[in-house]
């Protein structure tokens, strides 16, 4: 290991001690740094140019000049700091998403304080930047997007809290480990070139319509009922949101079955499932998943999309390491 | 953050506008041209901001401020001193100004800003310009903060705003510091200002010199006296001794013109009542300063040359403040060597034969004693001799044979050109004295204000054993003059501040001008006393008065200790409304309570969560312990909570 490395191990491991992951972070004193700008160096080289000056000529009106500015750039060191302090930043949501794509991570930003908000935040990750004013009294939310990993939980990098507000003279910043995760899911792979299932329920046949005839009636909208089952006609008229209930679905019923693809590794038969399961949901049929050591019963609906996805996601993963574990 | 982020609009509009601020008190020294290159620039870069225009290219850049630089070398004829460096100076921040496209470009235009307005105090330290930088200060500062303002952010209101109270906060250090701040020597020598325009009284004195001066009310000096002021006319303030002639004008014998022998001072005996006072004097760009003889000064840097004029060694490039006790009676050189008893006799003979032949019968009549000087001053006396600014002009190299026969009309130079050749052809050892006679009492503040309309020209001529005695000719001719002042003196005539058109001097005849006039003098003396004449000397003085007998680590103790109580009330102030009482109720008692099961054993590791922590303290604690069911509430309230 390279003494590089093992620096930057070293401060990651101090930062991580210093600075521990959490739902919610208030920014407070321990956890701000604060150093000149570049801008701030000019600064300073222009006041030491100015004291020169004021020396050499013995001119009292420089020398107030230069204390004036000097002092100005002291108040700014608080002014600066106090620009973050006070500032809480609340993971509320990750997407859920495929690799390769961006998750987007929505914070919620509420200032600390009662007199002065906080102006012209940046909040970095290596992917994304948003510049943020937080009022006093009114939470921002903002959505940061993330290019994440492989499959499983994703957990952001380290947040990068900075601002160089009022003067741009001195920068603060702070790291928070948000502790927020997004669930990313298996890549889907399209397995047709697979061996087909052994016991062929058929995967033809697919219908994307239903007839008025299945129509069993309605119940009022439950979050995870598929947008496509909304009456959205009993909506124009001014009704509240209603889902329409078949009472029997058209299609056929299947089972995504983990041993039905043995040919690959772990990676390639969850990608594989995964591009079935949502073959079948666009179909809007009815499945079920066996995994080894977990069954989800046949159904259909976004929610139960999502529960299949979920599963073969963290296929063999512990709930919060983010690790494979077999 | 991204550091190449462009300039914002709304800071561009600040930065133009702060430019041309600090510029402006700089037009009435620099060429104008210098004008004509910062609106060009301010111009180009409004088209470029509304898309218009485009930056010019590099070359372009370069070859515009290798153009600026040649035209500043063109102007000044030289690029050493501090005029063509402070021209350079701001044709480079307006050149700036079209470059300016990103944001950190916004910070050098605001450390130019800073750094010009600083090269104005180098020229002036007077009140108004003082006031003139401290709006300017605030600009800039507000220019910074538009700099750091997001794009979108509508709170212009605020800027102005914040600005002012970030500078007031630092006004309390910035007097701790300016007061503590060790005033040391110069490190080095230092360019110092071109101007060929010296004000006031010069070194040669040509009949006409001081009737120019008397056209202007601007001021030369302020006194304030320690006790009593004395009478109108007693106030001839000595400056220039002028004692050779030579091409039509008297000057002064310099320090190289003497023999080894006589460039001693011949330092006279202090004698009687001593009068103190304190001067402060405007530039000048000359050596000398301005005194009552016989005059010495305590003042650093002050000494007394050969002709008991008080000087200082670098010509006055700022208002400088010194220190005078004066005796009025005592003798100046009462003994004289031969070789000045000759040079103050000097005379070409072949001038004025008409002068010359009265008076020696003159002296034929009365011998060349104090009568003689008696005799002649009845002469302007009785003779119709006419005190005006405007005398007639005359090119005759015998002058005095003009002035005293023909025109009569003259100034007080004329005066006492005149009766300086007339002692010298008695052989009564004369010279010219320049420097300023009265002066206006400013009753607020008991000083006294001279102005340049004061200058004045009188003789002095030696005696056996009194030394050098001043003689004034025009008080002879204009008594008013010396009782009451040039005003007085010249009541009816035309000409008297004619250069002062809009002087406040001018209407002081309306009763509220006057006394704004006056208020606003007593605050410039204020001004130029405390802080423009702040010096090592006053510095310790003042420190000494404060806190005894000064030490350096004593002096490291108190700048520090001082900074110590300035700085921490504005921390605590500042971080009141962000302090603990801010923290939610449930996070306060979260706190507390952690620290209450702390000591029974049950620490909260870094960064635990509450459940975690109800998690150990469940299987620790009995059921019912009134401290786990708070736990229980609390970590509940903090988890559905924010």
């Amino acid at each position: 290991m390279g003494i590089r490395e093992r620096l930057n191990r070293i401060t990651l491991r101090w930062l991580s001690r210093r600075l521990p992951p959490a739902r919610s972070i208030t920014l407070e004193q321990r956890r701000l740094f604060i150093f000149p700008t570049s801008a701030g160096f000019l600064f300073i080289a222009t006041l030491f140019i100015m004291l020169l000056t004021a020396i050499n000529y013995q001119n009292n009106l420089t020398y107030g000049l230069t204390f004036w500015l000097a002092m100005l750039f002291i108040v700014a060191v608080h002014y600066t700091h106090g620009n973050l302090m006070g500032l809480t930043i609340t993971a509320v949501s990750a997407e859920p998403v495929f690799p390769g794509q961006q998750s987007g991570f929505t914070l919620r930003l509420k200032a600390g304080g009662k007199r002065s908000g906080h102006y012209t935040v940046y909040l970095e990750w290596p992917d994304a930047q948003q510049v943020v004013d937080v009022s006093v009294g009114q939470d921002t939310t903002i959505t940061l997007y993330q290019s994440v990993a492989g499959r499983g939980w994703f957990h952001p990098p380290r947040l990068r809290i900075e601002s160089v507000y009022p003067l741009g003279l001195l920068r603060c910043w702070s790291y928070a480990q948000l502790d927020v995760q997004a669930l990313v899911y298996p890549k889907p792979l399209p397995a047709s070139d697979t061996p087909l299932p052994r016991n062929d329920d058929g995967v033809g046949g697919v219908s994307d319509s239903r007839g008025l005839d299945d129509l069993a009636g309605f119940r009022a909208y439950r979050a995870g009922d598929s947008p496509r089952h909304i009456d959205w006609r009993a909506l124009a008229r001014g009704q509240s949101l209603l889902t329409r209930l078949y009472s029997e679905p058209s299609s056929e019923e299947h089972w995504l079955d983990w041993e039905d693809f043995d040919a690959g590794s772990v990676e390639q038969r969850l990608s594989w499932l995964c591009w079935r399961a949502l073959r079948l949901d666009a179909s809007g049929d009815k499945f079920g998943l066996r995994l080894p050591g977990k069954e989800v019963p046949q159904s259909s609906g976004d929610r139960h999309r999502e529960q299949v996805l979920r599963e073969l996601s963290l296929y063999g993963i512990t709930s919060d390491s983010g690790e494979v574990v077999s | 953050m991204n550091t190449d982020a462009a300039l914002p609009r709304r800071a561009l509009w600040w930065l133009i506008g702060c430019q041309f601020y600090v510029i402006l008190p700089h037009l009435t020294r620099v060429p104008l041209w210098v004008l004509a290159i910062y609106l060009g620039a301010a111009l180009w870069r409004l088209q470029m901001h509304r898309e218009r225009a485009l930056m010019p290219p590099r070359w372009l850049r370069l070859l515009l401020g290798l153009a600026a630089g040649g035209a500043v070398i063109a102007s000044y004829q030289t690029l050493i001193g501090l005029d063509p460096m402070v021209a350079l100076l701001l044709v480079a921040s307006a050149l700036k100004l079209i470059e300016s496209v990103r944001a950190k470009d916004g910070y050098v235009l605001v450390s130019l800003g800073f750094f010009i307005m600083t090269t104005q105090f180098l020229y002036n330290q007077e009140l108004p310009v003082a006031l003139y930088s401290v709006v300017g200060t605030l600009l800039l500062v507000v220019s910074l903060i538009a700099l750091n303002q997001r794009p979108s952010g509508s709170i212009s209101r605020r800027e102005p705003l914040l600005a002012l109270r970030m500078l007031g906060l630092a006004i309390p250090m910035m007097i701790v510091l300016f007061l503590l701040f060790p005033r040391i020597a110069p490190l080095w020598s230092v360019p110092s200002k071109n101007t060929q325009a010296t004000t006031g009284m010069s070194d040669v004195l040509r009949p006409g010199d001081v009737t120019r001066l008397g056209r202007s009310a601007e001021v030369a000096f302020r006194v304030q006296f320690e006790d009593q002021i004395p009478p109108q006319r007693e106030l001839y303030w000595r400056g220039m001794v002028l004692n050779e002639f030579a091409d039509g004008a008297w000057r002064t014998l310099g320090w190289s013109d003497h023999p080894a022998t006589e460039r001693k001072l011949d330092k006279p005996i202090a004698v009687g009542e001593s009068l103190k006072y304190r001067i402060i004097i405007e530039p000048t760009m000359q050596h000398w300063l301005y005194a009552m003889p016989y005059a010495q000064s305590p003042t650093a840097g002050v000494f007394e040359a050969w002709d008991f004029r008080l000087a200082v060694r670098k010509p006055l490039e700022s208002t400088f403040a010194y220190d005078v006790v004066t005796w009025p009676e005592s003798s100046l050189q009462p003994e004289l060597s031969p070789w000045r008893r000759e040079a103050e006799l000097a005379l070409p003979s072949n001038l004025n034969p008409l002068t010359r032949e009265w008076v020696e019968r003159q002296v034929n009549a009365v011998g060349n004693g104090p009568e003689l000087i008696t005799r002649v001053l009845s002469y302007f006396r009785e003779q119709p001799f006419y005190y005006t600014l405007q005398p007639p002009k005359i090119d005759d190299d015998d002058f005095v044979d003009e002035f005293i026969f023909q025109s009569l009309r003259g100034f007080c130079e004329h005066y006492a050109y005149s009766f300086v050749v007339m002692m010298r052809m008695a052989g009564i050892p004369a010279r010219i004295i320049g420097g300023y006679q009265g002066g206006e009492l400013n009753t607020l503040n008991n000083t006294l204000i001279v102005r340049q309309f004061d200058a004045h020209a009188w003789v002095e001529v030696w005696l056996e054993d009194r030394g050098w005695v001043r003689v004034d000719p025009t008080a002879a001719v204009a008594p008013e003059r010396v009782e009451q002042g040039l005003e007085e003196a010249l009541r009816g005539q035309e000409g008297f501040l004619a250069d002062s058109l809009l002087s406040a001097y001018r209407f002081r005849s309306v009763t509220m001008v006057n006394w704004l006039r006056l208020r606003y003098d007593a605050a410039a003396w204020q001004w130029q006393s405390f802080i423009v004449g702040f010096n090592s000397d006053e510095q310790i003085d003042l420190l000494e008065s404060w806190f005894g007998e000064i030490k350096v680590s004593w002096f490291v103790a108190v700048l520090l200790g001082s900074w110590v109580v300035v700085l921490a009330p504005l921390i605590w102030w500042m971080n009141r409304s962000r302090s603990s009482s801010e923290r939610l109720p449930v996070e306060q008692q979260f706190a507390e309570l952690c620290r209450a099961l702390a000591r029974r054993g049950i620490e909260r590791a870094v960064g635990e969560s509450a459940i975690s922590l109800l998690v150990r303290a469940e299987s620790e604690l009995p059921a019912g312990d009134p401290q786990l069911v708070t736990l229980r509430r609390l970590a509940d309230e903090l988890y559905t909570g924010d």
